[in-house]
């Protein structure tokens, strides 16, 4: 448990002096910012067309200006920002150790290799944690400020509660990019694996194969909410488990016996 | 595995892909000494180091290291060993202090002024507050040492340790692990292709070439594995040359160096003959002297001079 405490106090100070925190923290807010702003424009078009906020031309979404709409298109947002913006944390927290020649200081050391993996995937998910719970406050902030119909403590506990599930999901997906870090040795392969799953899972909905790709179930679990949406099949959860432990158990394994050479 | 040895190997081989990069390395380090590991750019020394390391698996053989037996990810002397692989790294957005910090913790070092003691060891007192980031490549270089002096442990295990050091430092260097080996008993591997370094701080010296271990001695007897040659210097190099190539010595002379050098055993054995050739052909010497050839002399002359 000390090696751990160590360990993880470790990658929190690196955290800490980074400015990656704060970089993650602005880019996932502005999915709050933007959906107040979404319901802004939709309390009154005309307002917002006078303000330049809108052209004449904008195609204004379908939907009315109320608490509930905006959480769903918050949750949206986070299904699709937090694959990015998580990824870009799993990719800073293990490429670092490669981009700056680190790796090589934490590998002869009394703590074990995969102590420090599991402090590394340990502040990943508080920093997700935080990032989460500060959007939320910041969601509550702008929701107010537009003044928006329809408020319920009820609608703001549930809401919190299927952004933490969707956090949990897109959390879940984030070892494979550790993985890719590791093995890629650096910042791009995970980008462009992070990348390519997007990609991909936009195609997989598209073609409606999405609930057996993993990369977009936490979508679908954040449309559950939209009109005429379907339960999410179990099969959906098992895929993104398996994605989970096979991500989890191959990063820990590669830091464990591959030759490390950098 | 042997607990005789501070390091052991056994047939270390490493091959990256058809490449050997490692070729059936058996050495022992004995505790105490200092082994120089001696080798050209890319003749095997930092692959070794990282198979002693633990950071990458052999092909073949085995490697001993303080009782232990070392499996790359297993837990290994750890503890008991400090290490400096390849060029020095530190978080560039952490100070010199957090980056020892850091260290300590990792290393379970209970007292909380090792940091500090090290930093004024390595004389990094004014850069501790600094971000490593925008430190010099020599004070990087000190940081790495003071990580691995950090725990003050019994095994030192260094790549290259004066890399990036100006002259001072390279001398303060040296006479730091000459004191942690004299009066600590810290063993300390240390591989370096900065030859005269190796030959004034080693108790033993291997040397690497081509991923073979070709050769080790002790530094004692560095006098005894160096050749001895015979340089002649006189007015007039060319006709001296001429005279001693004519009476069937082998003759080795460049014109920019000024000498001309004669290693045959019949012209270092009886300098005497040639001085009075010479004389007698009228290109008396102004300078005879028998030389042992430095250790990177006895290097090229081990490895055929080639890089």
């Amino acid at each position: 448990m000390n090696a751990f405490l160590a360990a993880f106090w470790a990658e929190l100070l690196k955290a800490r002096r980074s400015r990656v925190f704060l970089l993650t923290l602005v880019a996932l807010s502005i999915v709050p910012v933007v959906s107040g702003l979404f319901m802004f424009i939709l309390q009154d078009p005309d307002r917002a067309l006078a303000m330049g906020l809108i052209t004449a031309k904008a195609q204004i979404i379908a939907g009315t200006a109320d608490w509930p709409t905006f959480f769903q298109v918050i949750l949206l947002g986070i299904a699709i920002g937090g694959a990015i913006v998580f990824a870009f944390i799993a990719t800073w927290v293990f490429g670092r150790e490669f981009a700056d020649r680190t790796a090589k200081e934490l590998l002869a050391l009394p703590v074990q290799r995969h102590t420090i993996v599991a402090a590394k995937f340990a502040l990943i998910s508080i920093w997700i944690l935080t990032l989460i719970l500060v959007v939320f406050v910041i969601g509550l902030a702008v929701g107010r400020g537009v003044d928006l119909p329809g408020w319920s403590a009820m609608l703001a506990w549930s809401s919190l509660g299927s952004l933490m599930f969707i956090a949990v999901l897109t959390y879940m997906l984030i070892p494979a990019v550790a993985l890719v870090a590791s093995a890629g040795r650096g910042y791009l392969p995970p980008l462009a694996w992070a990348v390519l799953t997007i990609v991909l899972a936009q195609i997989a909905g598209i073609t409606g194969w999405g609930d057996w790709f993993p990369w977009y179930v936490p979508a679908l679990v954040a449309s559950l909410g939209e009109p005429h949406a379907q339960a999410v099949p179990l099969h959906s959860y098992v895929l993104v488990l398996a994605a989970f432990v096979a991500g989890a158990a191959g990063t820990f394994a590669w830091w464990q016996s591959a030759d490390q050479t950098r | 595995m042997s607990g005789t040895y501070a390091i052991e190997t056994t047939g270390l081989s490493k091959a990256y892909g058809r490449v050997l990069a490692v070729d059936s390395v058996s050495l022992q380090v004995v505790p105490g000494e200092i082994y120089g590991f001696v080798g050209l750019n890319g003749a095997g020394k930092t692959t070794t180091i990282r198979a002693l390391l633990g950071m990458i698996r052999p092909t073949a053989g085995s490697v001993g290291m303080l009782g232990h037996t070392v499996t790359p990810g297993a837990r290994g002397p750890w503890h008991r060993v400090g290490h400096l692989v390849e060029k020095p790294a530190a978080y560039p957005e952490l100070t010199v202090r957090e980056n020892l910090e850091i260290a300590r913790r990792l290393h379970a070092v209970s007292s909380a002024h090792a940091v500090s003691r090290v930093v004024e060891r390595m004389g990094l007192t004014s850069e501790a507050d600094r971000r490593a980031g925008v430190l010099s490549t020599g004070n990087l270089q000190r940081l790495a040492l003071a990580r691995a002096l950090l725990h003050e442990p019994e095994l030192l295990i260094l790549d290259e340790p004066a890399n990036g050091l100006d002259p001072a430092g390279v001398v303060e260097i040296r006479q730091l692990l000459v004191a942690l080996a004299r009066d600590q008993g810290v063993t300390v591997f240390m591989s370096s292709h900065i030859l005269p370094e190796v030959g004034r701080l080693a108790t033993r010296v291997g040397i690497i070439h081509k991923g073979r271990l070709l050769e080790e001695f002790d530094a004692r007897r560095l006098e005894e594995v160096q050749a001895l040659r015979l340089e002649v210097e006189t007015r007039d190099l060319r006709a001296a040359a001429a005279v001693l190539t004519d009476a069937g010595y082998a003759v080795s002379w460049q014109s920019g160096e000024g000498k001309i050098v004669l290693r045959e055993p019949r012209a270092v054995n009886a300098p005497d003959e040639v001085a009075t050739l010479l004389v007698n052909k009228g290109t008396a010497p102004m300078r005879l002297a028998i030389v042992h050839e430095d250790l990177e002399g006895h290097f090229l002359r081990l490895t055929g001079g080639s890089q």
